[in-house]
Formats: C-alpha cells, sequence, structure tokens
C-alpha cells in the first residue's frame, strides 16, 4: 500500500509547488483582466484624467511611459552596446578585466532605488537638471546600463572565433569584423537582451520616484525639461494617495492592465526574437 | 532605424518648454487632491499654462522649495524655525499664501463604540501610553494606529497641538487614503484625515468621524461642521500654506489669481475644505 | 577603399569603444563612491557604531535618532520570511521542470516563470492592497494586513522567477552518469532526485538563492505598499515593519540636501548596497564552484 502511495505523494509534491507558481501567474493575470478590462476603452488610453482624477484617462502617463523607456534605451543601448563590445573584443584578460565584468554584474543586482538616489545626486542635483523627464530617463538608462551590457557580451560571446578569424584572414580590419561579421550575427540576442531590460525598466518606480514623476500633469505632452507621468507611479499613486480610492479603483485596474500589456508585449516580442534566432541555428 | 531613431533624438531635445508656462507644484498629501482639482480647472482657462503637481508631504514641499526644485510649495504647517534659517542662510525668499483651511478630522470604524473624544483620552491613545481601547471604550482590542510620516505636516501638527510624540508602533502610511484605506476594514484603528479626505460626510464608507471634545465639559465639535470652523470652535483646525519662492512668482500668480477666483474657490469648498473670511 | 583609410577607422573605432567602454565602467564606479562619499559624510555627524546598533529610527525627532538597527532587523525579518516560502517552492518547481516535465510543458511553463519575473513590482503591491492583504488579514485573524508576513509573501513571489530559473540550470547540469548510476542500483526517479541530483547540484542552489535574497533585500515597491511601515522595533510577523528600501522611497523625497537626515539615507543605501554585494560575491562564489565541479 505504502509502495504504491509514495510516488503519488512525490509527484504531487512537486505537482503542488509548480502549480502554485503558476497559480500566482494566473491569479495576478486574472484578477488584472477580469476587473480591468471593463474599464479599457479607446477614450481610457486617449484622453487625459479628469473631475480629480476620478474619471478619464490615462494618456499622459502613456505618453511618459513612453517616452522613458525611449530615452532609456537611446541612453543604455549605445553605451552599453559599446561597452560591451569593447569588453569582448578588444579588452585582454586580464585580472582587471575580470574584476570589472564582476562589478558590471554586481551593479545588475544593486536595488533599484539606489540607482533612484544616485540620479537625484548626479542628474537632478548635481547637474542641475532639476526633477524632470531627462533625469529620470538617465537615471533608469544608468540601471539598464548593466544589463544591456551583460546580455550583449553574451551574444558577442556565442559568435564563434572562427568567424572573426575568418573575417581577418581576408583582410578586414577589426573594426570591420565586428561591424560586418560579429555583430549582424549577435543581433538577435542583442535585441532580445535590450528588449527585456526596456520591458524591466517601463515598470521600475523607486528610480523615478524622486527623480521628476508627477503626480498630475495637466497637459498630455512631455517634455525632457518638465516633469512627467508614468505608468507604474501612476498605479501606485491611484492605489495609495489618492483622495477616492475605492471611487477609482476601476481606473486602478485599468492602469494595471495596460501596465501590464505594455510590459508583456515588450517581453513577448523578445521572446518571439529568441524564438525566431533559434530556429535559424 | 538608426537614422529613424537619431530623429526621435533630435525631437526629444528640441521639445524643451518654455519654462515660463511651466508651474511645478509639489508637496502635502493633504492639499494633493486639491491641488489636482485646481489646476486641471486652472487649464480651462489657461491652456498655455502646464502644472505639475506631486504630492508626497508637506516636508516633500518645503525641502523642494529649499532644493531650489518647486515654484509652490504646499504645506499643511508653517516652517519651522530650522527651516526659517535653511531659506535664509540659503537666500531663497518666499512669500506666504493661505488658500484654504483644513480640520484634521480623526477617524474610526463604523462599529466603534465612542462618538467623541477628549483630548487628553486622545493623545494617550496616539502616544502609546493606552495599548488597548479597554481603558476608553471598556473593549479588550489593540489599539492600532493609522499615522503619516514623521516628515508629513499633519503628522507633526498633532504631534505639536497634543504636546507629544507618537507611539513608535504607529503605521506610516505613504497617505491619507490609504489610512482612510486601513480604518475602514480596521475595528480597532484610530487614524487621522485632512477634511477632505471624508468623501459625503463620510456616510458612504464604513468609517465614523470622532467628535472632539477641546476641554473638560465643553460640547463636542465634528470636524465636518462649517459653523464650527468658521467660529475656530474645531481643536484641530489649520490653515493651508503654500509658500512661493520670490523668482517664480510672476509665473505662479495667475495659479494664485485662479485660487482666489470664485471658481476657485468653490473648487476648494466642493473639496472638503474650508475658507476662512479675515 | 584606401588600405590608410581603413586602418585609420579601425584605429578610431577601437579608440571609440574604448573611451565609451572605459566611461561607462567610471560611471558605475561613480555610484559606488557617491554612496562612499555620502556616507563619510554622515558618519562624520554620527558615530558609525551609533547607527548601526541604535534601536530607534526618527530622524525627526528632537534629538533626532539615527539608528538604523529596526530597519536592518525588519528587511533580515522579511527576507526570511519570503526565503522561507520560496525556496521551497522554488526547488520543487524547479525539480519537476528538470525531471518530471515533458517537453512541451516545459515550453510553457519556461516563459510563463519569465513573464512572472517580468510583473512590475507596483502592480503586485497594488493586487496586494486589493486582495492578498485583507484576505491574510481575515485568514490570520488580525485586525489589517500590513505586516511582514504580508511583505514576505509578496517577496517571495518576487523572488521564485530567479530562484526557479538559477536552480533548474543548477540541477539540468548534473551529469547524466550521476542519474544512471543511482537508477542503475535500483533507485527510482524521486530517490535520485533528492539523494543524488539536488545534493550534487547544492551550490548551484545555493547560488540561486542568493540571488533570491538579493532580489528581496532591495525590493521597494511592494514593500512600501504592504507592510505598514511602523518604525518601531519589529516584534514578529504579523506587526508592521519598516524595511530599508521603504524608509529610503519614503524619506528621499522630504528631505532637504545636505542636511544630516539627507546623507543618512544615503548611509542606508550604502548598507544596503554592501548587503546586495555580499550576497551576490557569495551567489558568484557557489555557482564557480559548481562550474568547477561539473568539469571534474
Amino acid at each position: 500500500m505504502m509502495k504504491k502511495l509514495t510516488p503519488i505523494i512525490e509527484w504531487g509534491t512537486l505537482l503542488l509547488t509548480t502549480g502554485l507558481v503558476c497559480f500566482f501567474l494566473l491569479a495576478i493575470l486574472w484578477d488584472l483582466i477580469s476587473k480591468g478590462s471593463s474599464s479599457l476603452s479607446w477614450a481610457f488610453i486617449s484622453t487625459s484624467p479628469s473631475d480629480g482624477m476620478t474619471k478619464g484617462g490615462i494618456l499622459p502617463a502613456i505618453i511618459g511611459t513612453v517616452l522613458l523607456t525611449l530615452i532609456t534605451a537611446l541612453i543604455a543601448a549605445p553605451f552599453g552596446i559599446c561597452c560591451a563590445i569593447y569588453l569582448n573584443e578588444y579588452a585582454e584578460d586580464s585580472w582587471l578585466t575580470r574584476i570589472i565584468r564582476a562589478s558590471i554584474r554586481n551593479l545588475a543586482g544593486v536595488p533599484s532605488i539606489i540607482y533612484g538616489l544616485f540620479g537625484l545626486a548626479l542628474f537632478v542635483q548635481g547637474l542641475q537638471m532639476g526633477t524632470s523627464l531627462l533625469a529620470a530617463g538617465l537615471t533608469l538608462g544608468l540601471l539598464s546600463l548593466p544589463y544591456i551590457i551583460i546580455t550583449t557580451e553574451e551574444a558577442l560571446r556565442r559568435v564563434p572565433n572562427s568567424m572573426r578569424q575568418a573575417a581577418l584572414a581576408v583582410g578586414a580590419t577589426q573594426f570591420e569584423s565586428i561591424r560586418d561579421v560579429v555583430l549582424p550575427s549577435a543581433i538577435p540576442g542583442m535585441l532580445t537582451g535590450l528588449v527585456l531590460t526596456l520591458s524591466r525598466a517601463a515598470g521600475e518606480t523607486a528610480p523615478i520616484l524622486f527623480t521628476g514623476v508627477a503626480f498630475y500633469i495637466n497637459k498630455p505632452a512631455g517634455y525632457l525639461n518638465q516633469e512627467f507621468m508614468a505608468l507604474p507611479y501612476h498605479l501606485y499613486m491611484l492605489s495609495t494617495q489618492h483622495q477616492a480610492i475605492e471611487q477609482v479603483r476601476p481606473l486602478a485596474y485599468g492602469t494595471a492592465l495596460v501596465l501590464i500589456i505594455v510590459v508583456f508585449f515588450l517581453n513577448l516580442s523578445a521572446f518571439y526574437i529568441r524564438y525566431q534566432h533559434s530556429k535559424h541555428e | 532605424m538608426m537614422k529613424y531613431l537619431l530623429c526621435l533624438l533630435i525631437i526629444l531635445l528640441v521639445s524643451c518648454s518654455d519654462a515660463g508656462k511651466f508651474i511645478k507644484v509639489k508637496g502635502s498629501d493633504t492639499e494633493v487632491n486639491l491641488a489636482v482639482s485646481l489646476a486641471e480647472n486652472f487649464y480651462k482657462e489657461h491652456p498655455d499654462f502646464s502644472v505639475a503637481i506631486s504630492g508626497g508631504g508637506s516636508g516633500l514641499g518645503i525641502a523642494s522649495l529649499l532644493n531650489g526644485q518647486t515654484d509652490i510649495a504646499n504645506s499643511s504647517r508653517p516652517l519651522n524655525a530650522e527651516e526659517i534659517m535653511l531659506l535664509k542662510t540659503k537666500g531663497i525668499p518666499i512669500r506666504t499664501v493661505i488658500f484654504a483651511e483644513d480640520a484634521t478630522a480623526f477617524i474610526v470604524h463604523k462599529d466603534f463604540h465612542l462618538d467623541s473624544i477628549d483630548i487628553a483620552t486622545l493623545t494617550k491613545v496616539l502616544n502609546g501610553q493606552y495599548k488597548t481601547w479597554k481603558p476608553v471604550t471598556g473593549q479588550d482590542m489593540p489599539i492600532s494606529i493609522y499615522g503619516r510620516q514623521s516628515n508629513s505636516g499633519t503628522h507633526s501638527f498633532i504631534s505639536k497641538k497634543l504636546k507629544m510624540e507618537f507611539s513608535r508602533d504607529a503605521k506610516e502610511m505613504n497617505g491619507n487614503a490609504q489610512i482612510v484605506e486601513g480604518i475602514k476594514h480596521d475595528r480597532s484603528g484610530i487614524g487621522y484625515v485632512g477634511a477632505g479626505y471624508i468623501l459625503n460626510n463620510g456616510t458612504e464608507q464604513p468609517i465614523k468621524v470622532l467628535k472632539i471634545i477641546a476641554k473638560p465639559g465643553s460640547i463636542a465639535v465634528s470636524p465636518l461642521d462649517i459653523k464650527a470652523i468658521a467660529a475656530r470652535r474645531y481643536y484641530f483646525q489649520r490653515p493651508l500654506y503654500q509658500f512661493i519662492p520670490l523668482t517664480s512668482w510672476k509665473k505662479v500668480s495667475a495659479f494664485i489669481d485662479f485660487e482666489k477666483s470664485a471658481a476657485g474657490q468653490k473648487i476648494i469648498t466642493t473639496s472638503g475644505y474650508y475658507i476662512i473670511l479675515k | 577603399m584606401k588600405l590608410a583609410i581603413r586602418e585609420k577607422t579601425d584605429q578610431a573605432a577601437k579608440l571609440l569603444f574604448r573611451m565609451t567602454g572605459l566611461m561607462v565602467i567610471a560611471i558605475l564606479a561613480g555610484i559606488f563612491f557617491m554612496l562612499l562619499w555620502n556616507t563619510v559624510a554622515f558618519f562624520l555627524k554620527i558615530k558609525p557604531w551609533d547607527f548601526i546598533t541604535g534601536t530607534q529610527w526618527n530622524p525627526s525627532g528632537t534629538p533626532a535618532n539615527y539608528g538604523m538597527l529596526p530597519l536592518l532587523v525588519s528587511t533580515s525579518l522579511v527576507t526570511l520570511g519570503a526565503m522561507c516560502i520560496a525556496i521551497p517552492l522554488g526547488i520543487g518547481t524547479a525539480s519537476f521542470l528538470s525531471d518530471y516535465a515533458g517537453r512541451k510543458l516545459k515550453s510553457v511553463l519556461k516563459p510563463a516563470i519569465e513573464m512572472l519575473a517580468s510583473v512590475p513590482s507596483v502592480a503586485i503591491g497594488f493586487l496586494d492592497i486589493v486582495v492578498l492583504g485583507p484576505g491574510i488579514a481575515s485568514i490570520t485573524g488580525q485586525s489589517n494586513g500590513l505586516n511582514a508576513l504580508n511583505g514576505a509573501v509578496l517577496l517571495a513571489i518576487m523572488s521564485l522567477p530567479t530562484i526557479i530559473t538559477v536552480t533548474q540550470d543548477a540541477l539540468e547540469g548534473v551529469p547524466n552518469a550521476y542519474k544512471e548510476a543511482s537508477y542503475s542500483v535500483g533507485a527510482n526517479r524521486w530517490q535520485t532526485l533528492i539523494q543524488v541530483t539536488i545534493p550534487a547540484a547544492a551550490p548551484g542552489i545555493l547560488a540561486a538563492v542568493m540571488l533570491g535574497v538579493g532580489r528581496a533585500i532591495g525590493e521597494t515597491m511592494t514593500v512600501l505598499m504592504a507592510t505598514g511601515n511602523a518604525s518601531a522595533f519589529p516584534k514578529g510577523f504579523f506587526h508592521s515593519v519598516r524595511t530599508m528600501t521603504a524608509t529610503i522611497a519614503i524619506e528621499m523625497g522630504e528631505v532637504p540636501y545636505q542636511t544630516t537626515h539627507y546623507y543618512a539615507l544615503f548611509a542606508i543605501a550604502a548598507v544596503l548596497f554592501l548587503m546586495t554585494l555580499l550576497v551576490n560575491i557569495v551567489g558568484e562564489y557557489f555557482v564557480n564552484k559548481y562550474r568547477k565541479y561539473q568539469a571534474a
């Protein structure tokens, strides 16, 4: 009897743990979709909040998040990729580069709030940008740098050395071999990393808390030197600070759903790139 | 692709707006929702101005004032001596506008056994001297205090008014609204919020607004009693301030004028705050 | 194209990559030095010993108290609770994925777990306020759900994906010969998992746990929204706690620059930085050890 039961218990334990983990995801999605979809409408994503933010849409927050992510990409991608190319293609393998790599890996694990502090001290205060879209974008850019460096280096490392040697052998300079041979074959991996990093940046709240996000702004357009609204902060605000929390709960659900859709969309496109790439290999 | 991104970058870089029409309003969670309503209606009359509102707490507003990060610092408490000194040493002259009056309400769950509370008891509840409600209502329930962070104007207002320090066990919520949320579900809770957070006289929510007895023997006054507020009879009523650095005065004056206009005053009263005629 | 020009471009590109590379590294080093600088400024005013061992955090009191012990204990308490939940769940799920699940199931579960990792923390905090917090309160009979337990559950959910992914890699990295040897002496799949695979992958699992701990320690928004933030010394899982990250998030906006309080928050950040650094280094050590072990 025991002999028959034990495998079931064993199976059950593992299945239960896995089930629980899946349950977390499904519960999150189910709750958001079932309660949030009713507030989703074209008007919701295309109008500004009105009546003291108890009605209307979230257009300024969407614009803010899109611009913020764009600035993050513009800052982090070129610098991160150049740094990764330097580390992987040019720098020789010494104790110094090993320390640099280790510190970059560690920086990827540094809490996002610390980047927020750094952004406040450096951009808002030190460089006198004030609390603004630019300061927040730069802060998120810094936060994303380590991730981009790590993922890009990984993509570069997967390019076989024989390809580089072949390029050099036919007389290409090192730069030409990187530009024409290494980068094109590393691009899918780099792109996956970039998109995943951006999806993380789009959902961050802590680093923008002191660097430029606003509770409410009466104009939807975002300017670099001004404060902005962002989806994650808007959700935080609607669920903890707004005067009539219960009344705006549908709006909060709608905002959460839009935020999740944005993040998942970015994720899925990263998975798609990865999938396409793995098919080619 | 790269060219496309470059174009976007250029658009972004060019899109720095005219700073002369951009107003940053910061601080005071008590006032933030009022400020939002004001800004929204202000925009209808002056579509060329853009107003960004951040809440947080009075401390945030005053800190931003000191850090030169705001055009209007909302605050539900006056500046303290240290802040006045800091403003002087940093060379930031300011103007003060009192634009509304608030009555800080003490709220409990709807099923709470008392309707009113006197100042001495309230002090003992809030400073942690009473751990349970037993000496107050007779029920043996632990007291849970829903308060604000120590940098909040309301927090410092109440501890000054009652001449006490808050119990370290008091929960420190992110905003007034979270306090209301907490109280709704907590039968043993007590919290304090700005009058604007009591919607529809508190009738639609499972909360109760405590009446305050200022002195033994005097009558209990509700923070929602307009006449009592006008006569300054409520114990926890206070002016709401706006501190404006002189350098920003010119650009914000249109907004201040709007607050003082009939439309602005109407928004203030419908948001649950009071206007006191001097 | 002429060779000279090509060589010049090559040189220029090399210089450009080197410059940007070094610049990025300098900026990232700058974060560390900024923390250090502001922390030193703080320690000039408050003794480090008082800061670490003080049991009162009350920067706006008279006199101001800068004792970070309650914050440190809160962070540890919430993280400990999170790990108690996340480690068994994580190892169980990873074992299921690596040893039991079929190819098809795996190709569904893997992205699902990555999706869970990408849910923004503020969304999890929001759902906690609406659903989980009141739920926990009614199950445990507390008057409210704003306590350390609630925070621990959320942090467990947030650190699970990291733990699962790294543990699964570790389990799958165990050479097949080990398992085959175990099967050949008559052990079944479960016995093999418990007695052979998991012990063999132990360093990798430890690394996974460390990374999970790092994630939990540094998480800000969920604890800010879920734990009540009372700054009293934490008394247990059913009391409100205030973590280091939440303290920074609450107080940073409200301090004038270059005051003791401002520096104090950087000092907390520096401690937080050191903690995550330590956790990451330990994690990395185990990963390397595990790689060597595998190579052998």
